[in-house]
């Protein structure tokens, strides 16, 4: 959830229950008002009435109240608790029902007892309640609406460079050279954001160069040595003279010579492959190139009893040739190399796409597949050759994917028309 | 053969004269920029092993030099820096091999002999060794005159090893040589084994002696012995 609408939620809930709160106090308080001055309306009628009655030995005649109306009734024995109550009487100068509010009482007449009601409209004190409701919810309402219209519009404006700047940081990448531009802005925690996200980039790049330029340092110091155990190595082989047991070291100390300078070489160039730094590019005919490369592993195909079903369309692709070939010789290794005895490869191209599956077993490394150094438990490979493929995929914006279906590894490589 | 060898790493250096030396090769080294220089200036040689990365210059500068001299001295850069852009520079600038170091001496000595006879015969020469005989262009081969039908790797075995007469091989080379290490199949001995074994039999079959021998387990040996 954004930061604005959790704000708006928590904003608006509580000036929403806060002014249903106050309209419920006002419509409370000033009702209670208003009755307790109706009460004292109808206290002093009442006190009229006693006095006339007094003064007069007789009734006030009903008519002769202008506000409210009066009635009589005698009645016999006890004199009638006084009592206010909510009524609702017919009002004859309006002639309709409206809503009253009545105090019964009695008075004495000589011996006789009269029950009065004396009853006055609610008519006006109702309406005026019942603006004073309006009024606080129409209040309610334009708050709420401009509450939702500020966040739609000031909201997204003031948080505009704090958007920026996340997508910026989203696509950032270290190997880039591009800087992060700042949205200018007047508020100050953007203007520390900005500023704490462009030295925080300048560090991880500095650092990124710096590692980079030792690892090319180190790769290219580690060359020399290699080379010289590598000569050293032929050298000693010329002067003879071994037992078994010597050779078999001689031969393994050549294994993982080779191992090593292989290694560095796919180290190296994952790193030119990263930086562009490879150029040649031209356009390939990428069907002579398999046919060709399928013609290079036949001995490989044969060995393992693999059967090749090829159907290769035509299709001509601008990038590197060192790189085409790169590709394609990787992916026919692995086809070969996780393959079973007697399995099948096929390879299949068209203007799309590029296909090349093999029957084999099922390998657990799913998701890690084109990572580097993440290889089978049997494989004897480096794990580098597939993390090469796909960066290659990535300099040319091709879509590698890899599948297991059927018992079948399918690396399939959409071109995205070319690159 | 007349081979200068220019290369700083010593170690290295004296590896490379001590496989190159013999068979009538005069080997001579620079181990820096000018010295380079100068024996280009005063000498001419068959080919020129020169290292990129130089004390005191760059080493395509010395080719440029070489080019200039039109001495027509064979250049084959080695190099540690495996960068394509340098390859193709020293290649467009008239350098005619690129080997990246780490490399056997085997390859190296292949290299070389490759480009001295490119030079002194444009190709067209016939490699014999004893009742061996090889044109090279035509890939045709002869023991005594009776024809041999060999493959394309088993062809390049032979010059391979015709090249390297003498000297022990190892299977780690040849795999290299054969597949090139993009293949990353070079750790399979079984291939070299049935190549060589096939060679071999073509040979002794044609009426050669056997001059291939197995040395360890570890690699090969073509000599007369």
């Amino acid at each position: 959830m954004r930061l604005t609408s959790n704000y708006n939620k928590v904003n608006i809930f509580t000036s929403f229950v806060i002014l249903i709160l106050t309209g419920i106090i006002y419509y409370v308080f000033i009702h209670a008002i208003l009755t307790d001055k109706l009460d004292r309306d109808l206290g002093v009628e009442e006190n009229e009435i006693r006095q006339y009655t007094a003064t007069y030995q007789k009734l006030p005649l009903p008519a002769g109240f202008l506000d409210q109306q009066v009635a009589y009734k005698e009645i016999e024995g006890e004199d009638v608790e006084r009592t206010f109550a909510y009524t609702n009487y017919f009002n004859s100068k309006e002639s309709e029902e409206e809503p009253g509010r009545s105090l019964v009482t009695s008075v004495k007449l000589g011996s006789k007892i009269f029950r009065v009601t004396i009853t006055k409209s609610r008519l006006e004190s109702e309406d005026l309640v019942r603006i004073i409701l309006l009024i606080t919810l129409a209040t309610t309402l334009v708050l709420l609406a401009s509450l939702l219209l500020i966040n739609r519009f000031f909201f997204k404006r003031i948080w505009k460079p704090f958007y920026t700047i996340l997508e910026q940081i989203k696509s950032f990448e270290v190997s880039k050279t591009q800087k992060i531009e700042i949205e200018p802005t007047r508020i100050d925690e953007f203007i520390e954001l900005n500023t704490s996200v462009n030295a925080m980039a300048e560090r991880v790049k500095q650092d990124y160069r710096e590692l980079k330029s030792f690892t090319d340092n180190a790769s290219h110091e580690m060359m020399t040595p290699l080379a010289v155990i590598n000569s050293k190595l032929d050298s000693l082989l010329q002067t003879e003279n071994f037992t078994q047991q010597q050779s078999a070291y001689i031969g393994d100390i050549y294994y993982a010579t080779g191992k090593l300078s292989r290694l560095h070489r796919s180290l190296l160039l994952l790193s030119k492959i990263e930086n562009n730094l490879i150029s040649d590019r031209q356009l390939i005919n990428m069907q002579e190139l398999i046919n060709g490369k399928i013609r290079q592993f036949e001995e490989l195909f044969k060995k393992n009893n693999l059967k090749v079903n090829a159907n290769i369309g035509s299709l001509e692709l601008n990038m590197s040739k060192f790189l085409a070939d790169i590709l394609l010789n990787n992916l026919f290794s692995n086809a070969v190399r996780h393959n079973i005895d007697g399995g099948e490869i096929d390879v299949f191209l068209d203007q799309e796409n590029l296909r090349i599956s093999n029957t084999g077993k099922d390998i657990n490394i799913d998701g890690m597949l084109f990572e580097r150094f993440s290889k089978s438990v049997e494989s004897e490979g480096m794990g580098l050759g597939l993390a090469i493929t796909k960066q290659i995929c990535n300099l040319y914006n091709f879509n590698i994917k890899h599948n297991y279906l059927n018992g079948r590894h399918v690396f399939s490589i959409k071109f995205n028309g070319g690159s | 053969m007349k081979i200068l060898i220019v290369e700083d790493e010593q170690l290295l250096l004296h590896s490379i004269l001590d496989y190159l030396k013999g068979e009538g090769n005069v080997c001579e080294s620079a181990s820096d920029f000018n010295s380079a220089l100068n024996k280009i200036n005063l000498y001419s040689y068959d080919c020129i092993l020169l290292d990129l990365g130089l004390p005191g210059g760059e080493g395509l500068e010395i080719l440029t030099k070489i080019k200039a001299l039109k001495k027509g001295d064979g250049v084959l850069i080695i190099s540690a820096r495996h960068a394509l852009d340098d390859k193709l520079a020293g290649l467009d600038l008239g350098a005619d091999d690129y080997l990246v170091k780490p490399f056997h001496l085997s390859e190296l000595k292949a290299r070389l002999t490759a480009i001295v006879r490119r030079k002194n015969f444009n190709g067209n020469n016939i490699v014999v060794f004893n009742e061996i005989s090889i044109h090279q262009s035509s890939m045709f081969v002869s023991v005594n005159d009776n024809k041999l039908t060999l493959t394309k790797k088993e062809f390049n075995l032979l010059i391979y090893f015709l090249a390297n007469k003498n000297k022990v091989v190892s299977k780690n080379a040849i795999a290299e040589h054969l597949w090139g290490d993009e293949m990353d199949m070079s750790d399979d001995f079984d291939f070299i084994y049935t190549h060589v074994k096939n060679l071999r039999k073509k040979l002794l079959e044609a009426g050669s002696k056997d001059y291939l021998h197995s040395v360890y387990g570890v690699g090969y040996k073509f000599s007369q012995q």
